[in-house]
């Protein structure tokens, strides 16, 4: 990995996640830090990572390195694991049922894919179908369930929804320029996550084992 | 050597940028001039509009504080400066005050008002040396909004004098 990459892309990438995932643009403006579960959630997916040959810490942190590039690879870890967090808040709905339901199916997804501990290009995929249909849930069924505007046929069917669910299903409306800024920021995520060092190729190391 | 100098310079860039973050988080900035106003003022290179702030005393002293508002809020964009934001308190309870009763939708946001001040002065500690206030510390003029929120059913009040 080049040292641009490591020392300055990855760490802005990552921070600009984290920047971006907890804001809230209102009015008012806010800045949300993650929830308690959104940080044992990054715990999980940094150990699924590592797990998965995603994130190889060896590749950023070493003897064999300056002192100065392992500054650099801990900012590395650092910030993926603020963008993470980040990414996992903005993920879940902000209350009521859907909260609950989401924040126990990312416990369970992630110590799934922990226990099966896919390789690198199977997690990468599994992660993307993840956000993916996380963000759909969220931004798109939820937020248009959750959207006071429509015809009669539509707040009708609003109102049995709630009545069934005591109304704990329904969101706060979201500002439109929302959905826009969760989709940037879990691509910029993915993108960082897909950017990080890879394991090195083994045929050099086989090659000189046998001669 | 080149390097180095991406790696050093990269590690600058990320902890300048997560400072910014947590600044941010920190503090809820509420618009863009907040933000640059606050980094400003981070570096010490923060200065009020002087032009607004005089516009703003003019307006105060002729009792037209929606006006004097408008001027220092332009004069202090940021609401980083204790002297600003303390005039702006002192707006707020000079328009919400009365005989009978006082505004407490009115004292509420010069509360506001006075904690910024009270939060950017240091050490808490500001006094405004201006021979047209009566009250020229931050603490008593809180204390006088903390008392106009709070309900007052005393006779004795129509007798007050407005400060």
């Amino acid at each position: 990995m080049s040292a641009a990459r490591e020392a300055v892309a990855l760490p802005v990438l990552f921070l600009t996640v984290a920047l971006l995932g907890g804001v809230s643009p209102g009015p008012p403006v806010a800045f949300v830090p993650p929830p308690l579960f959104a940080l044992v959630l990054a715990v999980l997916l940094m150990a699924v990572l590592f797990r998965s040959g995603v994130l190889i810490p060896a590749r950023l942190v070493d003897g064999s390195r300056s002192a100065l590039a392992n500054a650099n690879g801990v900012v590395v870890i650092v910030t993926l694991y603020a963008a993470t967090a980040q990414a996992f808040h903005l993920l879940t709905p902000s209350s009521g049922l859907p909260l609950l339901l989401f924040d126990g199916f990312l416990l369970v997804l992630l110590i799934n894919t922990f226990v099966t501990s896919p390789d690198r290009v199977e997690l990468l995929r599994s992660l993307m179908v993840i956000f993916g249909s996380g963000f759909v849930l969220k931004f798109i069924i939820l937020a248009s369930l959750s959207d006071p505007a429509g015809g009669r046929l539509k707040r009708a069917l609003l109102l049995l929804v709630e009545g069934a669910t005591l109304g704990t299903l329904t969101q706060e409306p979201m500002p439109p320029s929302v959905g826009y800024i969760a989709f940037f920021t879990l691509l910029l995520f993915l993108v960082g996550v897909w950017a990080l060092p890879a394991a090195p190729p083994r045929h050099h190391s086989r090659a000189m084992t046998r001669s | 050597m080149r390097e180095r100098i991406v790696r050093a310079g990269g590690l600058v860039v990320v902890v300048a940028y997560a400072a910014t973050i947590a600044w941010v988080y920190a503090r809820q900035p509420q618009t863009m001039a907040q933000v640059s106003g606050g980094l400003a003022a981070g570096l010490g290179a923060y200065h009020i509009d002087e032009a607004s702030f005089v516009d703003g005393l003019r307006f105060f002293r002729r009792d037209q504080f929606m006006e004097a508002r408008a001027a220092f809020d332009r004069a202090d964009p940021a609401q980083r400066d204790a002297a600003t934001q303390f005039y702006i308190s002192y707006t707020y309870y000079r328009e919400g005050w009365g005989h009978l009763y006082d505004d407490r939708r009115l004292f509420a946001r010069g509360l506001e008002a006075v904690d910024r001040a009270i939060a950017l002065a240091p050490k808490g500690r500001l006094v405004v040396d201006d021979p047209d206030l009566q009250m020229h510390s931050a603490d008593e003029l809180k204390a006088e909004l903390q008392r106009g929120v709070q309900r007052d059913l005393s006779p004795l009040r129509v007798f007050r004098s407005r400060k």
